[in-house]
């Protein structure tokens, strides 16, 4: 177990590590909102219209990150407007736009000269190229995210437990929505560089997927999810680092860091299931006595 | 100033994509009455309902709810949802869940404080479910969950409750427990509109009654707006009198 520590002498360790906690403190709470509002398949839709943004971005040689934001707040927007569209419901239309979107990407990447490598790291992410700038950029996103899920977290569980009283209420239903995927946007493009654009939807479903069969409570969802995702990362970092020095065995972190909240989230389904069973066959034999 | 009626209708249509859906609705409900909602799905009642909460402009006539427009009365207009169209795997408590009636007093930006909590925790304790606060919603049955709901308009401290098929698929205790607290409801001036097919739990909890058939058929006291007559024309089938006083309708063709 040592390797948990190990693994992080080298400052590009240091840096990718506070980096998978960053994201952790962020993805945590907000992959809670995602799944009460069922909005999976939209956070997965956003994750595959960033992409233009950041293939664009990475051939004129500009920011990453605002290259994502931007082609996140457009396909924000757009959707928005697509739901519109009655015939055609509202899945379509998000296949629609991951189509559009995701396409001229690759076209974009397919025009540069190192086309694999380039596709790869937007894709899968390079956690082990995340620099200072990188983590400045992730802090503020996640002041901002989490400010604005904290002070609109009562209206977020009205609207995903029970829409047709909040649109009773007079609660702004549609722009509570907009506001929540463009939080998520902004969490994709905060996880970019760590996982890329493929593995990040795992990042914002996962550890709340975890926290969801561990616990029926919302509060201590955010605790257990938070801290499903902060293992993951560190867990995940460490394996793939110990499993490339020491084996020679080489591993994308990223995706180390995804197998192993995946592998979590089948130890935590299983193990729930027992107990439920175990106290399933408690109560009867109680019943029975 | 209070109003002297809880809900003033004159002469209303709702329209849904140029179409009229429903038409030529007129009553009042005053303060401490129970108005049932009547007729056959697709009749307009949700519609009525949607145009009370000011979701829907009507495209003639008027509504007034609590003496001002519906989207300004909505502070205390509360809506009951039928509880089987809410996630029963949601992972939300009981307590929560009647807290949430709370939420628009509060406001945004601010958190619950320890007196809504209390006025939370006696309107759960009103519909009788103060032992289950800390359960999740979705254990319950469906009459407790409906329940719960009340609670939430309850603590909601609404001047008009909204109710949709608050009786579907209860059993005879909690429908008996509903309309004792709904009568209580009503002694403390609040006034209740409900959706609903029962006609004989109608009679129950409604002082009123308005049968709708996409026009309004009749809109008046119970006794005199649900008779046998209306209830054919509503229906367009033969309404039959039961033993005991209730009606049945039995659609063309028995």
């Amino acid at each position: 177990m040592r390797f948990l520590v190990d693994s992080f002498t080298a400052p590009y360790m240091q840096r990718a590590l506070i980096q998978l906690m960053l994201l952790a403190l962020l993805t945590g709470p907000i992959s809670v909102f995602v799944l009460l509002r069922r909005r999976s398949f939209m956070a997965d839709a956003l994750t595959h219209t960033v992409f233009p943004g950041v293939a664009i971005a990475f051939f004129v040689d500009q920011s990453l990150i605002i290259g994502a934001a931007i082609a996140a707040l457009l396909s924000v927007v757009l959707l928005s407007f697509g739901l519109r569209v009655r015939r055609v419901d509202g899945d379509a239309m998000l296949i629609v736009l991951i189509g559009g979107f995701f396409s001229v990407g690759v076209v974009i990447v397919s025009r540069g000269r190192s086309f694999a490598s380039d596709l790869n790291a937007l894709l899968f992410g390079k956690i082990l190229a995340v620099d200072r700038a990188d983590i400045v950029a992730t802090v503020v996103i996640a002041l901002i995210v989490l400010l604005a899920v904290s002070v609109l977290a009562k209206e977020f569980i009205t609207v995903a437990f029970d829409e047709n009283a909040a649109t009773a209420w007079g609660l702004p239903v549609g722009r509570l929505d907009l506001a929540l995927n463009l939080v998520i946007a902004l969490v994709i493009v905060a996880s970019l560089k760590a996982v890329g654009t493929v593995l990040v939807v795992a990042l914002i479903i996962v550890p709340a997927a975890i926290a969801r069969v561990c616990t029926e409570r919302i509060g201590p969802m955010i605790c257990i999810s938070t801290l499903a995702a902060g293992i993951g990362g560190w867990v995940g970092l460490a394996a793939s680092y110990e499993a490339s020095i020491r084996y020679d065995v080489r591993l994308a972190p990223g995706a180390t860091v995804v197998l192993i909240l995946t592998v979590g989230f089948g130890a935590a389904a299983a193990i729930s299931a027992a107990f439920r069973r175990r106290s399933r066959a408690a109560s009867q034999r109680l019943a029975n006595v | 100033m209070s109003p002297l009626s809880a809900l003033r209708i004159d002469d209303l249509a709702v329209a849904f994509d140029d179409e009229i859906v429903l038409d030529g609705v007129t009553g009042t409900v005053a303060p401490g009455e129970s108005l049932a909602l009547i007729g056959p799905n697709g009749a307009g009642k949700s519609t009525l309902i949607r145009a009370i909460l000011g979701l829907v402009e009507p495209v003639r006539g008027s509504l007034t709810v609590l003496g001002v427009a519906p989207a300004e009365a909505r502070l205390d207009v509360a809506y009951v949802p039928q509880s089987d169209v809410l996630d029963s795997e949601f992972p939300i408590s009981v307590a929560q869940v009647v807290l949430m009636g709370r939420y628009r007093r509060i406001g945004w930006l601010r958190r619950p404080q320890s007196s809504d909590r209390a006025t939370a925790m006696a309107a759960l304790e009103q519909v009788g479910l103060a032992s289950r606060a800390s359960d999740r919603f979705g254990v319950l049955s469906g009459g407790q969950r409906q329940r719960v709901l009340i609670a939430r308009a309850i603590a909601q401290q609404a001047k008009l409750l909204l109710l949709d098929e608050p009786f579907n698929g209860v059993d005879s205790t909690t429908q008996e427990l509903i309309v004792e607290v709904l009568a209580q409801l009503r002694a403390d001036g609040v006034a209740i509109v409900m959706a609903t097919h029962d006609l004989s739990v109608a009679h129950l909890a409604c002082s009123d009654a308005c049968l709708l058939n996409r026009h309004q058929i009749a809109f008046g006291p119970i006794v005199d707006a649900l008779t046998a007559e209306t209830l054919q024309v509503t229906y367009g089938g033969h309404a039959v009198e039961l033993a005991g006083g209730s009606t049945i309708v039995l659609p063309h063709g028995h």
